[in-house]
């Protein structure tokens, strides 16, 4: 069937199966590899999408469900620019190690600071609560994303 | 970003933060193309027995199933096995455990091979199996593998010094404690995978997520009996590996289905289950303790007996064994020990390496005596540790010297004298109802590289590019732990190029130089010689060829520059690119080797080790855990969490911390959750619904202090820090729970059944007695 | 290949379900998605419930509120009307899953699952919910204490969705307690949880207790004589731990990978001492 939607800022439209899955969809389809599969299941987080900016697990989707949606990924996050704040501040604190589960991580992160600003360290573990990570021990994911919130304060307070 | 010289000593960001960030960098998952075509792995899903029969006819008629293999498909001597060479590629005829393979189906896409997977039937005559320890010992047990010697112990082992037995009569204090630890999985995000080809010369390749593409190839070829120079082994940066992805998974199941694919690729991609049914684990073990010590603490003899569970082929098993062994006595000096060793084949899923190889195990146990033995003698834990850490010029359990650096007392003092430490009566005394806290300590080391027996060798190649940019290629993985990072560095370092002169070429054996495994805390420090060796050489190089150019009479007059080179006197440049342009091909690369130095103790014991014993480096930490215990529910949470390490100097503090961090969250993991639960050699827990590792709310912030010695035969001055640090949370954990409440658990992990179930008994002892 | 319908509103899901009679109809899909990859079904027909409209959204009343059985948890804990007037729900569905689960999951996925550990029940118990199921001709009412027979077995009938919640505000209740013990924080299937209403009066003396535990049985555990034993008294541990005793007699728990029936019934009684702080 003919699915209709905006990926990563772009008018899209495709045929395929009703049921297949939207991460095997973006991945093999559209060559999104930054989505990663680490459960299939729901446990890990590693395939997180943006769906009109809430995060969701793209491995519990199936492909009717984009229909008329805006669809973010890892790749279309930084938009126009080079880097996301969010993505420079991963690299700069360190909370990169082997990086299978940093597009999840700066996605899921990204939905909180559309919502919370200014998070706590507290609020933050939470809001990846739902991303295992097994290299960094969160650390310096909950450093970056703090510092990522600083960043996009500053920008926000420049642009007025 | 701002150009600049990665230089070593600082925390320059990661040479693949970018691509991992932005989505672009490739894992071996990430690999697809055209044609491709999807294979999978019928299973056994029992545990022990014998193919009587396999019915594949229904299968085959499915449409879009391209082939189906066996056992009998397999052309070369269908085993596998880094050591030992036990394990089918294919089961042709015995079954040992639930994921043992059975057929291989090619299908042109996931939903054909699902069908076609389903559909096989195999007749498997189930026979009695062997799900414990204890099984696999008995005298009459049936034989996992009927062809090892009559038995199922894979390796016995005995390591001793001095006289232990007599010792014990000498001792004041004697005390016996057995503690187990179930098996666990490294749960690496990326799943075991790779892809495969076949190219029109008939050549192979396989991009794969592997610790070690050289072995792999040596795996493969001899399996399957293709020859080597047929083999091409692609090793892109993994996601995650922690020593599960050391040793065959889909290698030599994907090369043997690219030859069947007449040219098309083939990827297979394990789902979560299957790497847990199939996948490597971490060895249970059980381990009886017998210490003694005189009244003032001073320890002088030690008993035990460690027990490794293998599962169901050798794998790493002895080596892994034979590690733990070596580490059995803890970082003490103990003048008299006496360490025997069995493991054991069994029924279940297969045991390997996993980070703290065979350390994480009886860490628990030896600091689990010490906690006892500060107990019983009254004494503050820290002091006893203290009291009887190794020093340099001290020999280890195993008898071997300490000559290198030793950092154990400096780790202890660290954490002693560190607020968590000075505070915790008072932190203790603070906790709010229903909740008790306690403060532990563990101190712990873990050896570096492969030990004796076989060369800890890498080979570094460094190239000036025609282009005039520096570029290496790594010889070793980078599964997550930053050593591309420290090359980079390194290369950087001695060459004075920026960050966007340097390109990294991760692990391919047509074009990197065989550099052994990501593994064993040696990845940085065995390449990280290598390189710093062929880097100097090429920097003489460029220098030399350099002054022809100039007509310099001195190389002292030539320095090497960002993209150029500088006669300082005339101040002439001469642009890397344009000499580039002079120097043929083989001048303008530098190959160098370095093996790791290996002890030089003649030691009497370990003889039953043929590789892999005995150690001469180690790196060191001391950790303390601060924790909250719930008495209603048993709940165990750390709160704060501290790490001194000794792990030399630090090339990369950032890195380094990420090692540290990563190892403690591994190690809390480990200490508090993860446990494969069995029943009769069938995984109970088979996802990561089941199989619990920490999320970000279950680890605290955590500490890192950096005891800094100077390993004086490491690069600059470094030691492995990816491995002490998940050898240290359980056994302070541990410890930390008996102060809080004076439960001393001996079964890892401490979940909060465990603990509640004791605090119930606990208190009917108290109850019982006579007031 | 399984085909895939996704209604727009109430109407179009009574014509698919007319032509469809032997439809699976799914919400978020955390439950139904994870059991169909296990068992790779294949040839089904599914209808996706997250669009109509009518299905999503809070309504607040004079004594309540009616609760679309499609609303996210998200949507639910963003309420604030919610998260003041029923607490109990609130802490119930913040330890649910994870963030994303949570973006996805809905409540009447929840209840129709009937999972002995689903998060969301033992709250809805203590509160009386009522469920509207509704087919095309008509809707009836049933409280949710009757609607889960055992495990994942409700009295839907064929062709019928759950398309409401009724919870009426637990007026006077001043504690509102929720607890789940799971292996960690989040994304942690309970091993037991308790919610716990409990009314006193101004001198402290507790006028009334609904209390309800999940993980314990088949179904969500309720028991009067608990309940009986703290009315009347005041909040004290003594009273608190009398009241446990009678609670772990109503509890049936199982062996399962995650714990013990013995450690079950225990944990879930302890619980109620923590209402006590
Ligand atoms: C990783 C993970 C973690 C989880 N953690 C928790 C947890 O901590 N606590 C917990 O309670 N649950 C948990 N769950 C289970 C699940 O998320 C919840 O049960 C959730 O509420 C289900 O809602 P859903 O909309 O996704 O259900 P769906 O999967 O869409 O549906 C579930 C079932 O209900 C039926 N159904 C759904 N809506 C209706 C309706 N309106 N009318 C009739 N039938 C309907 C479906 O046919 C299906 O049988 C978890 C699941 C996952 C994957
Ligand atoms: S792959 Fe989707 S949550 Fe793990
Ligand atoms: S960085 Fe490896 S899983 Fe997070």
């Amino acid at each position: 069937m003919i699915i209709r939607f905006v990926l990563n800022g772009e008018e899209t439209q495709i045929d395929c199966a009703p049921d297949r899955r939207v991460i095997d969809l973006l991945r093999e389809d559209f060559g999104l590899t930054g989505i990663k599969e680490g459960c299939g299941s729901g446990e890990c987080g590693t395939c997180t999408i943006l769906v009109d900016g809430e995060n969701r697990l793209s491995c519990l989707m199936l492909a009717v469900q984009l229909e008329g949606k805006s669809i973010t990924t890892i790749e279309g996050l930084a938009g126009e620019n080079r880097q996301h704040p969010l993505q420079e501040a991963f690299i700069r604190c360190g909370a990169v190690q082997c990086g299978y589960c940093s597009p999840g991580m700066i996605l899921a992160a990204r939905a909180l600071l559309t919502e919370n600003p200014e998070p706590t360290r507290e609020q933050i573990r939470e809001a990846l609560s739902g991303n295992l990570c097994r290299c960094t021990g969160y650390q310096k994911i909950v450093d970056a994303v703090e510092a990522a919130a600083r960043a996009m304060q500053k920008q926000k307070e420049k642009a007025g | 970003m701002k150009s600049f010289i990665p230089e070593i000593g600082c925390s320059i960001p990661r040479a693949d933060g970018e691509a991992k960030v932005s989505g672009e960098e490739k894992y071996a998952t990430d690999h697809y193309g055209d044609g491709l075509l999807w294979a999978g792995v019928r299973r056994a899903g029992i545990p022990h027995g014998r193919i009587r029969g396999l019915d594949a006819g229904q299968a085959k008629n499915l449409p879009g199933v391209i082939a189906i293999l066996t056992g009998r498909d397999v052309p070369g001597t269908n085993r596998q096995g880094i050591v030992h060479k036990d394990q089918p590629v294919l089961c042709t005829d015995k079954i040992r455990h639930c994921g043992d393979p059975v057929a291989l189906v090619l299908a042109e896409d996931r939903t054909v091979l699902a069908q076609a997977l389903a559909l096989i039937t195999v007749d498997i005559e189930p026979l009695p199996g062997i799900f414990s320890i204890d099984d696999a010992l008995r005298p009459d047990a049936p034989l996992v593998h009927e062809e090892h010697s009559g038995s199922n112990v894979l390796l016995a082992a005995t390591v001793d010094k001095g006289n232990a037995e007599e010792a014990f009569s000498e001792c004041d204090v004697i005390l016996e404690e057995t503690f187990t630890v179930p098996s666990v999985a490294h749960a690496f995000l990326e799943t075991e995978n790779g892809i495969a080809w076949q190219e029109p010369d008939g050549k192979i390749v396989l991009v794969v997520s592997t610790q070690a593409p050289f072995r792999d190839r040596f795996e493969i070829s001899h399996a399957l009996g293709i020859p080597m120079d047929r083999l091409r082994i692609i090793g892109p940066y993994l996601g995650g590996g922690f020593g599960g992805k050391d040793g065959a998974t889909v290698q030599c199941l994907l090369v043997l289905a690219a030859i069947h694919a007449g040219g098309r690729r083939v990827k297979m991609w394990w789902s979560r289950e299957e790497s847990m049914a199939a996948g490597f684990k971490r060895h249970a073990v059980r381990m009886e303790y017998r210490l003694g010590a005189g009244s003032d603490g001073t320890l002088h003899a030690l008993k035990c007996r460690l027990y490794y569970d293998t599962g169901a082929y050798a794998h790493l098993g002895g080596e892994v064994m034979a590690l733990g062994m070596e580490h059995a006595s803890g970082p003490y000096r103990i003048p008299h020990t006496l360490i025997e060793g069995w493991c054991v084949y069994t029924n279940n899923p297969v045991a390997g390496a996993m980070r703290g190889f065979g350390v994480a195990q009886v860490s628990f146990a030896f600091e689990g005596m010490m906690d006892r033995l500060a107990e019983k003698l009254r004494m503050d834990p820290l002091d006893l540790r203290m009291k009887n850490a190794l020093q340099r010029g001290d020999k280890n359990g195993a008898g071997v010297t300490m000559t290198h650096s030793t950092g154990i007392v400096s780790c202890l003092e660290a954490v002693g004298s560190h607020p968590l430490w000075k505070g915790k009566e008072q932190w203790m005394a603070e906790a709010p109802p229903f909740k008790k806290r306690g403060v532990g300590v563990a101190a712990v080391f873990n050896a570096m590289g492969y030990g004796r027996g076989l060369p800890d060798s890498a080979i570094a190649k460094v190239e000036l590019t025609a282009e005039g940019k520096i570029r290496v290629y790594c010889g070793v993985s980078d599964m997550g732990q930053g050593n591309a990072t420290a090359f980079f560095q390194i290369a950087g370092g001695v060459l004075g190029q920026e960050n966007d002169a340097i390109e990294l070429v991760q692990p391919d054996t047509a074009r990197t130089l065989p550099s052994g495994s990501a593994s064993a805390g040696r990845t940085t420090y065995t390449y990280g010689n290598a390189l710093i060796q062929a880097a100097e050489e090429l920097r003489r190089r460029i220098i030399g060829r350099a002054a022809l150019m100039i007509l310099a009479d001195t190389v002292d007059e030539l320095e090497l520059l960002p993209g150029r080179v500088k006669h300082l006197k005339s101040g002439r440049e001469i642009p890397l690119n344009i000499l580039a342009s002079v120097m043929p091909p083989e001048d303008r690369i530098c190959i160098s080797q370095f093996i790791m130095p290996v002890a030089r103790d003649g030691l009497e014991t370990g003889k039953a080790f043929f590789i892999g014993f005995p150690h001469l480096l180690f790196s060191y930490a001391a950790h303390l855990a601060a924790v909250e215990m719930d008495e209603l529910t048993g709940t165990l949470e750390v709160k704060a969490y501290l790490a001194a390490t000794d792990a030399g100097r630090v090339l990369n503090p950032q890195s380094y911390e990420q090692q540290v961090h990563g190892a403690i969250a591994q190690g809390i993991g480990y200490a508090l959750c993860e446990e494969i639960k069995l029943e009769e050699g069938r995984i109970l827990t088979p996802d990561l619904a089941t199989f619990i590792i920490p999320g970000a709310m279950d680890i605290p912030d955590m500490m890192s202090i950096s005891v800094e010695t100077c390993e004086t035969s490491g690069p600059y001055g470094m030691k492995g820090a990816g491995e002490v640090g998940i050898n240290g949370p359980l056994p302070a954990i541990a410890g930390a729970l008996a102060q809080a409440c004076g439960i001393r658990v001996k079964t890892a992990p401490l979940t909060a059944e465990r603990i509640l179930e004791a605090m119930v008994e606990q208190q009917t002892a108290c109850e019982r007695k006579p007031s | 290949m399984n085909r895939v319908l996704l209604p727009k509103n109430l109407p179009e899901l009574w014509s698919f379900l007319e032509n469809e009679p032997e439809a699976r109809v799914y919400a978020g899909g955390t439950d139904l998605l994870v059991q169909m990859r296990a068992r790779c079904a294949d040839n089904l027909v599914l209808i996706c419930l997250e669009r109509i409209a009518e299905l999503t959204g809070i309504r607040e009343d004079e004594d309540g509120f009616w609760i679309g059985a499609c609303t996210t948890f998200r949507h639910l804990l963003n309420h604030p009307r919610i998260r003041e007037q029923i607490p109990v729900l609130a802490k119930a569905l913040s330890t649910l899953g994870s963030p994303p689960i949570r973006n996805m999951a809905t409540i009447g996925g929840n209840i129709c699952t009937a999972s002995p550990a689903g998060d969301t029940l033992p709250p809805l118990y203590v509160l009386d919910a009522d469920l509207i199921l509704s087919t095309q001709s008509g809707e009836r009412v049933v409280p949710l204490s009757g609607f889960i027979t055992a495990p994942g077995k409700t009295q839907l009938e064929r062709g019928e969705v759950l398309t409401q919640i009724r919870i009426k505000k637990p007026e006077g209740y001043r504690v509102q307690h929720f607890e789940k013990v799971g292996q960690r924080k989040a994304l942690a299937c309970a091993i037991a949880s308790m919610a716990a209403l409990v009314k006193t009066s101004p001198a402290g003396v507790i006028e009334s207790a609904r209390i309800a535990w999940g993980s314990v049985g088949p179904t969500v555990v309720v028991s009067p004589d608990a309940e009986a034993a703290l009315t009347g008294k005041t909040l004290s541990p003594a009273v608190l731990e009398a009241a446990a005793d009678l609670a772990g007699k109503a509890m049936a728990p199982i062996d399962d990978i995650r714990a013990t029936a013995v450690y079950r019934r225990r944990v879930a009684a302890n619980l109620l001492l923590r209402i006590g702080t």
